[in-house]
């Protein structure tokens, strides 16, 4: 503009004296001079919208542009602010820690974080980790150490927690009768006074930061040992550091920042937060062969254990031939610290609203995930089912692709399961071996498609009912018959000490010595002689090479079985009809294995090893295998024990079994 | 002097405006040129700035997306409907080099490509190569379909769009998911408030106004352009299938109010017949699916798909309708040939056609055909005994894709009006008493065969 502004005063002087030529010549042609004004008007009007126009145009052109660069520099102002924030503002938090008989609670700058009131359950140590640069709950943890042992699980949750963290303590009930030394001295050395004398009902409060100073503590005796101490309210202030100061340095990569994500948001997950040494978040087994059950989707069927589920997703990524996109993790609950436990390794998550209560929950979530697997992998003709609290052998997957295709073949099978209910430290063997039974053991099992979609969900118990999926599914209406594939050797081992239907008396008993493959890539042996009719040729050839056992001997002894190796033994029991296990559950319960109910059978034939032989037993007459019975040989017949105990054990624990 | 001083000022002003022009056209040129002077780079021979900017863009992202191993395929219409022109001479040649930049630099703002979700997870690399070759993207995520139906799980969100921009050209990348059904969906494209809205025109784009549900397609891997990528077998198939993809999801919320009111049926009858109505409908869609007659779900089990998304336990067959111009005199041989015997057939082509096959155990296949008129279709009915005809009235309706059944069949896409037209505004309540002649709202007496033709319009075996 200011190229042109100057001139026309120049430009228009001369231009005046031009016109005054031209106006005289034309003087008198005054229509003409008319039609000249009205051009120059429109001529006029035109460029002031052709301008109009250019100007927007190219306004916009520049607009558009300076947007783009706009959004580039929002972008960065944005990463920029983040971590400035709580750097140039040390905060400071407020907490409020209440201890007492019958109710605790702690509140963080107002905010209850725990409350529990719950009568007869949350007694012992409430323990609640905070992150000190960001003041969020990574941790919150009930050790009843009231109880034995459970000071050793807070010793070993108190020693994984990382350094700098902030620590919160209180007291529900009772803490300290079996508070040992050991938990003591973690405690002192984590600043607190009290903590080396707690005695009985004592009640008592401390927050302070790990390796580092005490922000206060509180503590009211006990009176008499009939009495509780006073309810204690300790309230005190925690200066918040910087983001830096609490996370740690790893190498910028995709697997670091899931890493951090996760160490930033919870506590107690040990060495994976290491800031020297964390340990892996990927794993890459090594791919399996002809893998054919590489496209089969897994579903993890999870609850609120998130540290369960930590270790179950570590030994299934570790397994070999496990492919992480197959797998979908179920959580029943909108419950975080599982979901990020899922984030940090890099699986997809999906929650579930919890529908009804106890078993018809676990039911209800069995049968959303399964629809949802479904779903998401339409082409899928298997499932495979694994629950939180599992480890998974290394050769799990392997162990599948040789026998899937059984499944698909083979009308007269219902599943394929990774468990031996009866394969326990003394009597399982033979890590190339399967079975055909019965019964459906769950814990790691392959489900097929059409089995699901056609028949169990359609009538799958529903919410009112308050069933075990698994109790339903062994059901005869829903079995009609059919068995399950198991090796001899389980490749799912169950770890889990809490859950609805468990607890540690319960694992101990039934589940700790379970038998659990560690050797990988194992050949299994007789996978074709699993088809329904080949496996009765096998039975009888087993048959017919075993050895009859002294049949006047106690078969519960350990001297009812010879001293060898690699042989095969029957023995033969008594069974009137095909549901009489009276003394099937006799010998299960002196050989220490499942006993609950009647697992493991194939028509009335039970395969175990002792002594590092493989030992049949028969029941006799109810078995089509009673043929084979010398007729010298007298069926051993074992007495249940006195009524009341009987009658009681079995109900009360038969619905106890998966969790 | 007032007059004198009138024209100066005029002539004034228009020289003014001249230049004022001049300026400004020469400003904008001088900027347009250097906003794309950037793209031009080797520009190939003859083509225009903007034409080889497209060519360019195609050329980075397939370069992209195969250093990544990611298999996607062209599905742009644009382009398809041009190589579709020249298909033969392509197939022919798949590696000849061409002389002229044919397909890519035509002009359009966007050329989209398909990715199947399964095909691929790791996106993270993928978007920060992409940004250090100069693209921007955006990322379009919504609820995951495939958990919809499904009660109250909440799975993460997973991405539908990707839009990738680069100088004046943008890429759509559509996502495509493999769904119950045996078919491949993809998402709408919807924007969340935060979202820039003029990342680029949106509303060009040729996918993401409705969902749509395609067929898993052949692929065929060309040089066009001299560019390597892959493409549908059949351009034109897939075009054909393009523009009538549009999918309806079923209104999953509304079947849980509704069973909330009304419990579903889990006795052993009705498990039993839905498992049958189930197989007679994957039966049915197979048989006319290889006829390529075109069908939709009908009646009852129209309804049971929009209020319910099931099979309604009560009915007792399965209903389809069928253009009348869509009729084929091989589809009762063909239905025989599976298995399902003609049960009846009422009425004739010319007028209130209508086929009834017996399928397993009393599930009854009913096929009724569409009569179209100006403002409205039909179809008919016929009473055996009588010989009366009835007459069914529908407003107009359009097909839309839907999954029922694990299976992907035609609704028609206005289904409100088509159920209420059917069943009245109380389609919402069940009712177990239906009789066929006076229940449905839009029945019309249409007066009775004449006896003479009644061997040919009611016949029943």
């Amino acid at each position: 503009m200011d190229e042109w502004k100057p001139n026309p005063a120049v430009k228009s002087h001369k231009k005046r004296s031009w016109y005054l030529a031209w106006k005289y010549k034309l003087m008198n042609q005054r229509a003409l001079r008319k039609l000249c004004q009205t051009g120059a008007v429109l001529f006029l009007l035109v460029t002031v919208i052709v301008n109009i126009k250019l100007i927007l145009d190219t306004r916009r052109a520049a607009y558009e542009e300076e947007e783009e660069s706009a959004q580039d520099y929002d972008d960065e102002m944005l990463n920029v602010e983040v971590p400035r924030h709580p750097v140039n503002n040390k905060k400071v938090l407020d907490v409020e820690v209440y201890s007492s008989r019958s109710k605790v609670y702690v509140a963080v700058d107002g905010t209850t974080v725990l409350e529990d009131e719950a009568r007869e359950q949350g007694r012992g140590i409430h323990v609640i980790v905070l992150n000190q640069a960001t003041g969020h709950v990574m941790a919150k943890r009930v050790f009843d150490t009231y109880s034995p042992h459970e000071d050793e699980a807070m010793v070993l949750f108190l020693n994984m927690v990382a350094r700098g963290r902030i620590l919160i303590f209180t007291i529900k009930d009772e803490g300290s009768f079996h508070l040992k030394d050991t938990a003591k001295n973690l405690l002192k050395s984590l600043g607190s006074q009290v903590a080396p004398f707690l005695s009985w009902r004592d009640m008592w409060t401390f927050v302070g930061k790990k390796g580092g100073e005490v922000y206060g503590e509180k503590h009211a005796k006990s009176p008499a040992l009939s009495t509780w101490g006073d309810p204690v309210l300790l309230k005190t202030e925690v200066h918040l550091t910087s983001v830096e100061d609490a996370e740690c340095h790893w190498p910028d990569t995709e697997l670091n920042r899931r890493r951090k994500r996760f160490c930033s948001k919870v506590e107690g997950y040990g060495s994976v937060c290491s800031c020297k040494d964390p340990t892996p978040i990927e794993f890459n087994p090594d791919p399996l062969k002809d893998n054919k059950v590489f496209d089969v989707p897994v579903a993890v069927i999870a609850g609120n254990r998130p540290n369960y589920l930590y270790r179950m997703l570590r030994s299934l990524l570790s397994a070999q031939g496990v492919n992480p996109q197959m797998i979908t993790v179920f959580i029943d609950g909108y419950y975080e610290e599982p979901m990020d436990v899922v984030e940090l390794f890099g699986l997809s998550g999906i929650q579930h609203t919890p529908i009804s209560i106890k078993n018809a929950r676990v039911s209800q979530h069995y049968k959303a995930s399964l629809t949802a697997t479904f779903n998401l992998f339409p082409d899928a003709k298997f499932a495979v089912v694994l629950e939180e609290d599992l480890d998974i052998s290394v050769d799990f997957f392997s162990f599948l692709s040789q026998s899937i295709h059984l499944l698909e073949e083979d009308e007269s099978l219902y599943c394929i399961s990774a468990w031996n209910d009866q394969g326990y430290e003394h009597t399982a063997e033979d890590p190339s071996l399967l079975y055909r039974v019965e019964t459906m053991p769950g814990l790691g099992w392959v489900l097929r498609k059409n089995l699901y979609k056609d028949e169990l969900e359609p009538k799958w118990p529903t919410p009112e009912k308050l069933w075990d999926w698994d109790m339903w599914m062994r059901m005869p209406e829903q079995r009609k018959g059919r068995e399950c594939i198991i090796p001899d050797i389980s490749r799912s081992y169950h770890f889990g000490i809490v859950g609805l239907n468990m607890n540690g008396y319960f694992h101990e008993a039934y589940f700790k010595k379970h038998k659990f493959n560690t050797v990988p890539n194992v050949q299994l042996k007789n996978v074709e002689s699993l088809r329904k009719d080949a496996y009765e040729t096998e039975i009888h050839r087993l048959l017919g090479e075993a050895e009859v056992l002294d049949h006047s001997k106690n078969p519960c002894e350990d001297s009812f079985v010879p001293d060898t190796e690699g042989k095969v033994y029957v023995m033969f029991i008594r069974m009137e009809q095909e549901a009489d296990f009276t003394t099937w559950t006799q010998l299960a319960k002196c050989l220490h294995i499942w006993d609950l109910d009647v697992r493991g059978n194939h028509k009335g034939l039970w395969r175990l090893f002792r002594k590092k032989n493989h030992f049949l037993v028969v029941g006799v007459p109810a078995s089509p295998y009673s043929s084979k019975k010398p007729s010298s040989v007298t069926p051993i017949y074992m007495e249940p024990p006195a009524k009341e105990e009987g009658a009681v054990a079995v109900p009360a624990v038969a619905a106890a079994e998966q969790t | 002097m007032q007059k004198i001083n009138r024209n100066v000022v005029l002539a004034l002003l228009s020289l003014t405006s001249l230049v004022f022009l001049l300026f400004q056209v020469c400003y904008y040129k001088f900027y347009v040129s250097q906003k794309n002077g950037a793209a031009f780079s080797k520009g190939r021979g003859s083509q225009s700035g903007q034409d080889s900017t497209r060519w360019h863009v195609v050329r980075k992202f397939l370069g992209l997306i195969s250093s990544h191993n990611i298999p996607v395929y062209l599905i742009d219409p644009l382009i398809l409907g041009l190589v579709d022109k020249d298909i033969e001479q392509i197939r022919s040649s798949p590696d000849g080099p061409s002389p002229e930049c044919k397909y890519f630099c035509a002009p359009r703002d966007f050329t989209t490509f398909a990715l199947l979700d399964k095909t691929w997870k790791h996106e993270v690399g993928l978007f920060r190569t992409a940004e250090k070759m100069g693209f921007q993207w955006l990322k379009i995520i919504n609820k995951d379909p495939r958990l919809d139906g499904m009660d109250d799980l909440s799975g993460m969100e997973i991405p539908l769009h990707y839009i990738l921009k680069l100088a004046s050209h943008a890429i759509h990348l559509v996502v495509f998911y493999e769904r119950s059904g045996n078919y491949l969906w993809h998402g709408p494209l919807r924007l969340k408030q935060h979202m820039d809205r003029k990342f680029v025109p949106f509303r060009k784009l040729h996918f993401g106004r409705y969902p749509g549900a395609y067929e898993k397609p052949e692929l065929l891997r060309v040089s066009i352009d001299d560019l390597k990528v892959q493409i549908p077998k059949n351009p034109s198939s897939f075009l054909e299938e393009m523009s009538h993809s549009r999918f309806l999801e079923c209104r999953y919320r509304e079947a849980r109010a509704f069973f909330q009111l009304y419990p579903d049926d889990a006795s052993f009858d009705a498990v039993e017949f839905r498992k049958k109505a189930k197989s007679l409908l994957h039966l049915a869609a197979l048989t006319l699916n290889n006829l390529g007659v075109k069908f939709w779900l009908s009646s009852g089990t129209c309804l049971g798909w929009y209020r319910q998304c099931n099979v309604i336990p009560h009915s007792k067959d399965v209903d389809l309708g069928i253009f009348i111009r869509d009729y084929k005199a091989e589809i009762i041989p063909a239905f025989q040939k599976v298995g399902l015997p003609l049960k009846h057939k009422f009425g004739k082509v010319e007028d209130s056609l209508e086929l009834s096959f017996q399928g397993e155990d009393d599930v009854k296949l009913d096929i009724f055909f569409f009569y179209e008129e100006d403002d409205h279709v039909w179809n008919g009915g016929t009473q055996a005994k009588s010989g009366k005809k009835f007459k069914y009235l529908f407003p107009k309706f359009t097909l839309c894709w839907t999954e029922f059944v694990e299976l992907k069949v035609h609704v028609p896409c206005e289904t409100l009006q088509y159920v209420e037209a059917n069943y009245g505004p109380d389609w919402k309540v069940p009712v177990k008493a239906w009789d066929w002649k006076s229940s449905p709202s839009n029945v019309q007496n249409n007066g009775v065969w004449p006896v003479d033709e009644w061997d040919d319009v009611i016949q029943i075996y």
